[in-house]
């Protein structure tokens, strides 16, 4: 057993022996009356208090609602202690009664969190605590209990440093003053917070809130009613209103404690789920761009296989194919038309030295060699050297970058300056390709028209893809007149 | 009198190499075509003995070539359908179009050429 819950128990026995001693002196009481409902009322407010904050400081040891819980319910017993023909007792029981709607008042303002916030709340507790403990202690070295209406029988005063009416009077005054501006300032923050709460938060206040407002509006109607020195009937009337209503505030106290619980959990419950949807929306979004993206790569090879194809087809094999028939039309000349054979030659070797070239183009658009063999200074430098456009490379790494990296940056410039070349009417561009904090990033800028849509053409897609594709981001700026800026930003450590 | 050929290709060095090899072989070129409908006509206008016709051509399928040359009726040109591909990458194309026959340009010559149509 932790030594917390034997405290509480050890406090539950205490409460249950307060409760008895202060039922023991209200039946032997010979001042106080009814003696029986002042028992049951006592015990039942007393008991409630004491059980409900002690369940509540278990369940919830860091939370400060099951102390102040606890000492409404054994401070309530003082009222008990009223009932005593021992004057010590009688002068403790007349001091202390006040006390829980102190502590009443800071459980309030505390509830659900078990603190007070800002400086307001704490003047408000202050004042409370003031009232009935200051101020009730300065009321009781003036009062003379025996002097007293309705309290024939009580025993002497044993504080009394003078028996001065108009002192305790005043003192009370001020008391009452005093206890309406916290009960009023409680009423109107609790009201205010009940206000503004979402919905799962009014689950946990409203219990507290109802229960309380009831009893501190009791509370405020016997205070002005008896200074307004109403019938003691009516008098007696609100107080026990305001016991039976005080027997309940505990049980909705518990409640709106264990909501608060509940409600966190569902607060917590919906706060994941709804994280969760948002995580799998995000997902399933991903996994849909990426799905069109690898359609689009897939569909980009095979496109790009039937290009190869095409060119192969139209260009170097059908300049080899009219190089085979001029050869085989040389060979047949070749004894009896010298002439013609060396002319068929000349034209042989300029067919084959043009598919030669269109070959070599090819496998440039294939995989630049150089780009493997030199790297992407040299590659870049003979793109520009090829470019239409006068292109200026200002910046390169120094070092090698990784092969998937140097290729997809050779052609995001490659694909760039065919389209400035194409499109864009420039005098010039520049290329520059530098490392940023674990980056490649890659700049093509050019002083054209600008106007560039990046999603019309397949190229600049086909690029956004192969850059992404290595996570990196892609994009395109060109505004009307402004010239075009092709960026691309590729990880590499 | 010679046999005249009209040659049907999109590729110009390859008309020009064909020209050459035909006129050497003999044979009266008396146009050549760079598309379908072109060659159409020509085979039409110029009514040529034969036609040396391309499969792969910019706006038509050189068999739908065939196909129109053979409806325009008349005695009409043998055709010599032709391609850089190989014969069996067509199928059954070749056999079921009204062409002559199908010589691979690789394997092009007078002697190929005089051999089908002769």
């Amino acid at each position: 057993m932790s030594s917390l819950r034997r405290a509480l128990i050890a406090l539950g026995v205490l409460a249950f022996l307060a409760g008895a001693g202060s039922a023991a002196l209200i039946l032997t009481s010979d001042h106080t009356s009814p003696r029986g409902l002042a028992v049951a009322l006592t015990l039942t407010a007393g008991w409630s208090f004491v059980g409900t904050g002690l369940y509540a400081w278990e369940r919830r040891p860091g939370n400060n609602i099951g102390p102040l819980m606890t000492a409404i319910g054994f401070t309530w017993f003082f009222q008990g202690m009223q009932s005593s023909s021992n004057s010590v007792l009688f002068a403790i029981g007349v001091i202390g009664t006040p006390l829980p709607y102190a502590i009443l008042v800071h459980l309030l303002l505390s509830f659900p969190a078990g603190r007070l916030e800002g400086r307001f709340q704490r003047i408000v507790v202050g004042a409370a605590y003031l009232s009935t403990t200051v101020l009730q202690l300065a009321w009781a070295f003036f009062i003379d209990p025996t002097k007293q209406s309705g309290c024939d029988n009580c025993p002497e005063n044993p504080i009394l440093i003078a028996g001065h009416e108009g002192i305790a009077n005043a003192i009370s005054a001020v008391q009452v003053v005093v206890a309406v501006f916290a009960i009023a300032a409680t009423v109107a923050i609790v009201f205010r917070r009940w206000r503004r709460s979402s919905a799962s938060e009014r689950r946990v206040l409203s219990p507290v809130v109802l229960t309380g407002m009831l009893a501190f509006t009791i509370l405020l109607a016997q205070l002005i009613l008896g200074e307004l020195g109403l019938p003691k009937v009516v008098e007696d009337s609100a107080f026990v209103g305001a016991i039976v209503v005080f027997s309940a505030l505990p049980f909705a106290f518990l409640l709106g404690l264990l909501r608060s619980r509940i409600g966190r959990a569902e607060e917590i419950t919906n706060a994941l789920s709804a994280e969760n949807e948002q995580l799998t929306a995000d997902l399933r979004a991903k996994v849909e761009e990426l799905r069109a993206s690898r359609a689009r790569i897939v569909e980009a090879g095979y496109a790009e296989r039937r290009r190869v194809e095409r060119d192969l087809h139209d260009g170097a094999q059908q300049r080899l194919m009219a190089l085979t028939m001029n050869l085989r039309l040389a060979r047949t000349k070749l004894d009896e038309d010298p002439a013609a054979t060396g002319e068929l030659l000349d034209e042989a070797m300029e067919e084959l030295a043009a598919a030669t070239g269109e070959l070599r183009e090819l496998a440039r658009g294939i995989h630049p060699v150089v780009l493997s063999d030199r790297g992407l200074a040299a590659a870049l430098g003979g793109l520009a050297e090829r470019s239409p456009v006068p292109v200026r490379i200002v910046e390169t790494p120094d070092e090698r970058l990784p092969a998937p990296v140097e290729s997809a940056t050779y052609f995001v410039v490659a694909e760039a300056l065919t389209n400035v070349a194409r499109y864009a009417d420039a005098r010039g561009a520049t290329v520059r390709v530098g490392r940023v904090d674990g980056f490649v990033e890659v700049e093509i800028r050019d002083d054209g028209v600008g106007g560039a849509d990046p999603g019309a053409g397949t190229g600049l897609r086909g690029l956004e893809d192969r850059v992404a594709a290595l996570d990196g981001s892609f994009g395109v700026r060109s505004s009307a007149g402004a010239g075009t800026t092709v960026e691309a930003r590729i990880p590499c450590e | 009198v010679s046999t005249s050929v009209l040659i049907v290709d999109d590729h110009p060095s390859f008309r020009a190499s064909a020209r050459r090899m035909l006129e050497a072989s003999g044979y009266a070129v008396l146009g050549e075509a760079a598309d379908g409908e072109t060659a159409i006509a020509a085979a039409r206008e110029l009514e040529p003995d034969l036609v040396l016709l391309d499969v792969q051509l910019p706006d038509l399928d050189g068999f739908e070539v065939a196909q129109r040359i053979d409806a325009l009726g008349g005695e009409g040109p043998a055709i010599v359908l032709t391609s850089s591909r190989d014969r069996s990458d067509f199928g059954e194309a070749v056999a079921e179009s009204p062409a002559r026959g199908f010589i691979a340009k690789s394997e092009l010559s007078g002697k190929t050429f005089a051999e089908l149509t002769g």
